[in-house]
């Protein structure tokens, strides 16, 4: 696969491309569905496919197919190479500096270091046991359900192995592969008004063997389904909220969208002058480790082919860093750094969320999200939010049809605990995180 | 009307597909036990230019070709796709799909006939014949309209897509339909600044449309709306909190059906028990002004199609009369649990995905109201014009959507603009408080894109000027 990438370089660059970067994927991907009682679907597939970057006469296009046979793939670069020459040319156009990428991929060798991505036993696990995993996670749950209150419950359980190759005209040339499982439940309960909540719980690994309990995740999504029911729209007020692990990563998604370079250059941030000043509270302290063995987010080189390297994103509250690429790099002026974090780590507190919760004395717990937005340019945001009211520092009733409003620059300085509870199945890591005084809207 | 079937077969006997494959690959798919099958063939281009800081400067191409197969039996389904059509891996999928059965071979069919579909989306050129030359012009027209439209305006940016997708369904009764199915959205978006401050906005089009839809006039309405959308923003004050009446703008608002109960309606979550709806067929379940109707029948809309992605017909279905609730939307294997007709919902993102019930334009119909009188009605309350996107529960019923601009009613008057407010509801207790519906039904033609099950699909929806009597404002006071 790493001949086509080449070919394909190669044939760009004969068709006029002054440069050119192609990769190649291909994954597989098995995944199952068990409902009530019963196999519901079976999904297996192994597929492929071919993109390549075209920088002609400095202009630039991507173009992708999977449509690999050979007389196909020739026609489809030429007409990409006459689309490229079609369009304005733009200077800023061009492959990274052959310096920044590693050593190792300017000499087309192996990787010297191992992520350990992939797991070497991955073409062992069967049909059969993927069904009995499928089996106890449903079991798992339904025990857990004394009252019957349970209306349906499909789990899942999936695995796949992506495997890519990626060359580049100037100089680099490398190969990854890795291997990932999840299991999930999600159970429906009936509730005596007639809503049939549903919640779920998933888990996930990059190693069979490492991957939780089925039955802990059964027992959790019927946990969690049992406890929305009798919910309760709150009154509207100014509250303390306390963001479970499992929502907590998509408060600092919104906030790190509009820390990309194309944000930047197309002022559409509200970062845009804040480079190095304080954005949120000291506990707001989160670096990018793309070296984490086993993780997600892991990689030795960025989706650029530049070396990756433990970056301090939020330092102390202030704002550290941009995710700029060498496109917007070279159109702002600034050497790139990289074009999208990995794995990202907090600096912990010393509770979980029951223990910020027990702080925190009265509040909102927020364990879910519904829907809402957030503005990159000025900073506002606005959320659909379900979870349990707190009282006297415990878990009161569960309250749904909420809706929390603020804006970064001022939600973030408001950020007055973390937990030492990073969500283990996703690149984002969050902890559970407490923030002072913000409206929601109830009745 | 061409003969459907032959026309299929003649379009992706370009790809090497014939009906021996055909039959290679529904062979395999039956050979363990399966009750039906079918093979979703695919072949789509879709191309984009990107204007930004003046400049078309960066272009995209996607081509996309290959084969789903899906074998049923009961409730259960088994699927295998491939890029690879070569009968040996045509083969190799059909035999995965063919295991989630465990039983004898079944037969096969020898013979293929197809049922008239009709046209509802023919274009003058198909896209692949615009030269991207022929684009430039219109990206360039726009970036140029809107900067000199208000010196406020720091940044454009132009994004123009269009794709031609061919997909040919064959299954295990014999049936092959075929459908061309165009698409184009174009999407302005600008930056403005004034006194320091900075806000973004834009507009979208997009429908089953040819490079002639975009005219001059077109193109002006679209930089006028991106325009007064980012302009507004300045004045906006801040929304207000907690439950109050809300007005719905005809047109995108439709959103609300989308979310309210479109995807509640989705007949594999009745079948399930899992909606908010399961066991209401025939009851009341909305106010008796409110009337729905899921249609796959617009002209050229983003959300029609000829036929679905299971070959079945397509038509208008209705889903609510008078507040009662009449129907799902329903795909093949849905109909047959419930004993019904299929209603032509069985759609699917592409060749590796399996077909659902998925929505297509849902819109209320008009109502004995006027837009005047509705907002003349509301002492305090917000009217909602333009929105980002929505979200739902669909056991629990609980949905919201993000309204980008509005306004706030005070004393039966739009008074200031209102901005980036979530709006948090129940579906059926919001369609009982619906209390007014205007004569003014729109269409909206923006890029609506549903996302269910990882698949994405190309929606629209429609709504006539609402109001709801109470719902919850996401705002911060």
């Amino acid at each position: 696969m790493l001949q086509i990438a080449a070919r394909a370089v190669e044939r760009a660059r004969q068709l006029g491309a002054q440069q050119a970067a192609a990769g190649v994927y291909r994954s597989r991907e098995v995944s199952i569905q068990w409902r009530d009682g019963q196999m519901e679907k079976v999904i297996e597939a192994t597929s492929r496919g071919l993109g390549v970057d075209l920088y002609v006469d400095g202009r630039f296009a991507s173009v992708s197919t999977c449509d690999m046979r050979d007389e196909a793939l020739d026609r489809f670069l030429q007409d990409a190479v006459a689309l490229t020459r079609t369009i304005a040319a733009d200077p800023f156009r061009q492959l990274p500096d052959p310096q920044s990428y590693p050593q190792w991929a300017r000499r087309s060798e192996p990787a010297p270091i191992d992520l350990e991505l992939e797991d070497p036993d991955y073409a062992q696990v069967t049909a059969l046991e993927r069904r009995e995993l499928a089996e106890i996670l449903e079991q798992s749950a339904r025990k857990g359900d004394s009252n019957g209150a349970i209306l349906s419950v499909t789990t899942s359980v999936s695995d796949s192995i992506d495997e890519s190759w990626r060359v580049h005209s100037n100089g680099f040339s490398a190969a990854r592969r890795g291997t990932s499982y999840w299991l999930g439940a999600d159970v429906s309960v009936q509730d005596v008004d007639g809503r049939r909540p549903e919640e779920a719980a998933y888990a996930g690994s990059r190693f069979f063997n490492q991957l939780p309990q089925a039955i802990s995740v059964g027992q959790l999504a019927v946990e969690r389904a049992l406890g929305r029911l009798g919910s309760v729209k709150p009154a509207s007020a100014v509250q303390t909220l306390v963001v479970d692990q499992r929502a907590s990563g998509r408060l600092l998604a919104y906030l790190m969208g509009p820390m990309s370079g194309a944000a930047l250059q197309q002022k559409r941030t509200f970062l845009g002058e804040k480079l190095g000043q304080s954005i949120g509270s000291p506990l707001l302290h989160v670096q990018d480790d793309p070296f984490v063995k086993r993780g997600f987010g892991s990689r030795l080189v960025d989706s650029e082919g530049i070396e990756a390297k433990p970056r301090v994103i939020l330092d102390q509250g202030r704002l550290s860093m941009f995710f700029i690429d060498t496109y917007y790099g070279r159109k702002l002026g600034v050497p790139p750094t990289t074009s999208g974090s990995s794995n990202l780590a907090w600096q912990l507190g010393s509770l979980d969320a029951m223990g910020l919760i027990a702080q925190a004395g009265e509040g909102l717990y927020v364990t879910g999200f519904l829907g809402g937005n957030s503005n990159a340019t000025t900073g506002d945001f606005s959320l659909g939010v379900q979870g349990f009211a707190i009282r006297n520092g415990k878990l009161a009733e569960p309250v749904a049809e909420a809706n929390i409003a603020d804006n970064h620059l001022q939600f973030w300085p408001r950020l007055v605990a973390v937990g030492n509870d990073p969500y283990p199945y996703s690149s984002m890591r969050t902890p559970s995180l407490v923030f002072d005084k913000v409206m929601v809207a109830g009745t | 009307m061409a003969d459907n079937h032959l026309e299929g077969l003649a379009y992706f006997g370009q790809f090497g597909i014939d009906e021996a494959l055909i039959r290679t690959g529904l062979q395999a798919a039956l050979s363990r036990g399966g009750e039906f099958a079918d093979l979703f063939f695919q072949y789509g281009q879709a191309n984009s230019l990107g204007l930004e800081d003046g400049e078309v400067n960066r272009a995209y191409t996607g081509v996309e070709l290959g084969v789903g197969i899906r074998v049923v039996r009961g409730d259960q389904t088994g699927y295998g796709y491939t890029e690879d059509l070569s009968p040996q891996a045509v083969r190799r999928a059909a035999l995965t799909a063919a295991a989630v059965a465990d039983g004898p071979a079944r037969d096969f069919p020898q013979a293929f006939s197809a049922d008239i579909v009709p046209s509802r989306y023919p274009i003058a050129r198909p896209w692949s014949d615009v030269h991207p030359g022929e684009k430039l012009p219109v990206l360039q027209r726009l970036s140029i309209d809107t900067l000199a439209a208000d010196p406020r305006i720091q940044k454009v940016s132009v994004h123009f897509a269009d794709s031609s997708s061919a997909f040919l369904v064959a299954d295990s009764q014999g049936r092959i339909a075929f459908d061309l199915q165009p698409m184009t959205v174009l999407s302005l978006s600008c930056v403005a600044e004034q006194d320091g401050r900075r806000e973004s906005n834009g507009f979208n089009l997009a429908g089953r449309q040819g490079f002639d839809w975009y005219t001059a006039e077109r193109l002006q309405y679209m930089v006028g709306q991106a325009v007064a959308r980012t302009m507004q923003l300045f004045d906006a004050v801040p929304a207000p909190v907690g439950e109050m009446p809300v007005v719905l703008a005809a047109g995108s608002s439709g959103i609300l059906l989308h979310e309210a109960i479109g995807h509640g309606l989705e007949a594999d979550f009745n079948r399930k028990k899992v909606s908010i709806y399961s066991d209401k067929m025939g009851k009341a379940i909305a106010s008796d002004l409110v009337t729905i109707v899921d249609d796959a029948t617009l002209d050229h809309a983003r959300g029609s199609i000829d036929v679905d992605d299971e070959g079945n017909a397509a038509g208008c279905t209705t889903l609510v009369e008078k507040g009662i609730l009449q129907s799902y939307l329903h795909d093949s294997m849905s109909a047959r649990h419930y004993g019904v007709q299929p209603t032509g919902n069985g759609r699917r993102e592409s060749f590796r995905h399996v077909p659902m019930p998925r929505m297509r334009a849902t819109y209320m119909l008009a109502g004995p109201h006027k837009h005047d009188e509705i907002i003349a009605s509301v002492k305090k309350g917000i009217y909602c014009t333009n929105f980002a996107n929505g979200q739902v529960q669909i056991g629990a019923g609980d949905f919201s959507f993000y309204v980008k601009n509005g306004w706030l009613i005070e004393d039966g008057k739009l008074t200031r603009p209102v901005k980036d407010v979530n709006l948090i509801g129940n579906g059926p207790k919001v369609l009982e408080k619906v209390d007014m519906v205007a004569d003014d039904l729109v269409i909206d033609q923006g890029g609506w894109t549903c996302g269910k099950d990882g698949q994405s699909v190309p929606v629209s929806q429609g709504m006539p000027t609402v109001r709801v009597a109470a719902m919850t404002v996401g705002g911060r006071g």
